[in-house]
């Protein structure tokens, strides 16, 4: 009895204490802005406005194709089921037309919303968290009086009970989501300073290119560890390097390459492609280029991850096609497929056919960009409204899954490169994974 | 932009987008229309020409990248019809619409460059030409009588 006695106050107690911090946990945080009048016309010119939300790339992901822009409902994959991005136009009874310029703060720089609710860190309000109080200021400028107020009532998470209690999240942020400003570092230059403003704040470029930790968390959210920016996996893509290696990261590309791509799509080395498209085509073409430079200033101060062996171009596979000599697997499919546009010599064509041989991308660890864009070709790239001529083709369905792993093969090991070798279980994973059709295609995941 | 080209032999001059694709660049800019347009994805081999003597798709060829290459289109690929392939696409009624078949004898005069006496292994390997007819069996004999011609 007195053991029935004792585990029942056990249980009252627990579930006084939960419902308390459950209330607790779902008071809003205190922003800067908390009292200040309200805002009843633009404070800045729109151009200024919109320019940051430009560098946040809100649209990209608060957006359908086609559809109205940020009035919300794309699907976002999580481990623990399908969430959709919010309606956040000015409309005010479906997006955040009644918000404050204090509620707007606590959403964007602290992932929690006007009514209390804990946003899902898919809002890369981690990275928002280090923009300052005057950004702040004219993106809210920008979605109250800029932006279309568009009536569509925001979609339920398809993540179950319990696991869709939000408070929980309160604890995640207290451990991962820092609440400071970013602070100029004195010892660096202003360029330097703007640039790590940017990456690591509006620019959010960490949510694609920096791994994650168990809690689905950035692990590292500043140059302070080097697996910052050192390539993650996300959508089915590898988003790649951008630290110091010289095969695999920024190591070979100067700051004007790093310039050039982020403002035309494309350089000597590379071209957007993949989930980078989307950032490319709303955000960063857009930027200024004393912006852009110091972006550039910023990646190339981030020193190697690991070990970083050299690449150098080895003519040898060029030799081999000039001497017919097809002995290498996939030397016949990728001169019959490939060459046309990538050369017998792996080098492309100047910035508008990308070179293979040496490409980071190609010769990374990780196989899963290429087999990706073996099979479904590259998006559609914008530059000033016109799009591209030069574009990957998709070879779903010319090529078998065992015809791509050993194209992909051959391309990781030729030319000087030398990465591992890819199957056709891997590449048939990823057919299936990316199939529009198929019930579990891939779809959005956190960024 | 004004771009110097080395075309059949031919020094060029063509004021365009450094971006534009060699194929349009040669139809449109200078209506030189022997070369075909037909993907304009690398895929057919309607638009092949020769880029310092490789046969290459213009279509994804851009401009910025013809400077300072030797270009051969199908019509400088003999003066006067006379290279063995055009007298023998003629003996041997190779083309049907013949649409694809500038593209066609460009790619087989590469081959027989790079290798004279070629396989029919060889000849799907290097001759990765596609043709709505099916010309395909009369294509080969063509190039296999071109390569004992040309070896005598």
């Amino acid at each position: 009895m007195k053991i029935l006695r004792i585990i029942g106050i056990i249980i009252v107690v627990g579930i006084v204490l939960f419902v308390g911090l459950a209330f607790l946990l779902n008071q809003r945080p205190s922003s800067p802005f908390d009292g200040v009048a309200a805002v009843t016309a633009p404070q800045y010119p729109v151009e200024e406005a919109s320019y940051v939300a430009r560098l946040a790339d809100c649209v990209a992901c608060h957006s359908l194709p086609g559809e109205a822009p940020f009035a919300g409902g794309l699907p976002m994959g999580s481990p623990l089921g399908v969430m959709y991005a919010t309606n956040i136009t000015p409309d005010k009874a479906t997006g955040i037309g009644n918000y404050t310029l204090a509620d707007f703060d606590n959403a964007v720089r602290r992932g929690v919303a006007k009514d209390g609710h804990r946003l899902y860190p898919s809002m890369p309000y981690p990275s928002y968290s280090k923009m300052t109080d005057e950004d702040i200021k004219k993106l809210y400028d920008y979605f109250m009086f800029a932006v279309e107020p568009v009536a569509k009532p925001n979609q339920e998470t398809g993540i179950p009970f319990p696991l869709n209690m939000r408070w929980p999240l309160a604890f995640w942020n207290v451990v991962f989501a820092p609440t400071k400003v970013y602070e100029n570092k004195p010892e660096q230059s202003a360029e330097w300073n703007r640039g790590a403003y940017l990456v690591q704040g509006a620019g959010h470029c960490g949510s694609c290119h920096t791994e994650r930790g168990l809690a689905i968390q950035e692990v590292a959210l500043d140059e302070s560890s080097d697996a910052y920016l050192s390539g993650a996996l996300l959508d089915g893509w590898h988003a790649s390097n951008l630290r110091g290696n010289q095969a695999t990261g920024l190591g070979r590309w100067s700051e004007d390459d790093i310039v050039q791509l982020l403002k035309t799509g494309r350089n000597k080395h590379a071209t957007v492609f993949g989930t980078m498209l989307e950032a490319f085509n709303n955000s960063t073409q857009f930027m200024t280029d004393e912006d852009l430079k110091s972006i550039a200033v910023y990646l190339k101060s981030l020193p190697p991850r690991g070990a970083d062996p050299q690449w150098t171009y080895d003519d040898a596979t060029k030799v081999a096609f000039a001497g017919n000599d097809m002995t290498a697997p996939g030397s016949s499919l990728y001169l019959t497929q490939c060459s046309n546009c990538h050369g017998r010599d792996g080098l492309g064509r100047g910035a508008l056919q990308p070179p293979l041989a040496g490409n980071p991308t190609v010769i990374g660890q990780n196989a899963e960009s290429i087999i990706n864009i073996l099979l479904n070709g590259a998006g559609r790239m914008v530059v000033d409204g016109v799009p591209d001529s030069y574009r990957m083709t998709p070879f779903r369905v010319l090529l078998r899954d065992d015809q791509i792993a050993e194209i992909a093969t051959f391309i990781r090991s030729s030319w000087g490169n030398d990465a591992p070798a890819v199957t056709a279980a891997e590449v048939a994973k990823l057919r299936e994974d990316t199939d529009p059709t198929s019930d579990h295609v891939i779809v959005l995941n956190m960024r | 932009m004004a771009v110097n080209l080395m075309i059949n032999g031919k020094a060029t001059e063509v004021d365009a987008d450094p971006q534009t694709p060699l194929l349009w660049v040669l139809r449109d800019h200078l209506g030189m229309t022997g070369t075909k347009f037909g993907c304009g994805i690398a895929q057919c081999g309607a638009c092949t020409v020769h880029i310092d003597g490789v046969a290459t798709r213009s279509c994804q060829f851009p401009l910025e990248a013809a400077e300072g290459v030797k270009i051969t289109t199908i019509e400088g690929l003999s003066p006067d019809s006379s290279h063995p392939l055009q007298k023998l696409w003629v003996e041997f009624n190779v083309p049907q619409c013949g649409y694809c078949q500038s593209g066609m004898l460009m790619a087989a005069a590469a081959l027989l460059e790079e290798i004279p006496n070629p396989t029919d292994e060889d000849i799907d390997q290097y001759v990765s030409n596609i043709c709505r007819c099916g010309t395909y069996t009369r294509v080969r004999a063509a190039i296999h009588k071109a390569a004992d011609m040309m070896k005598a």
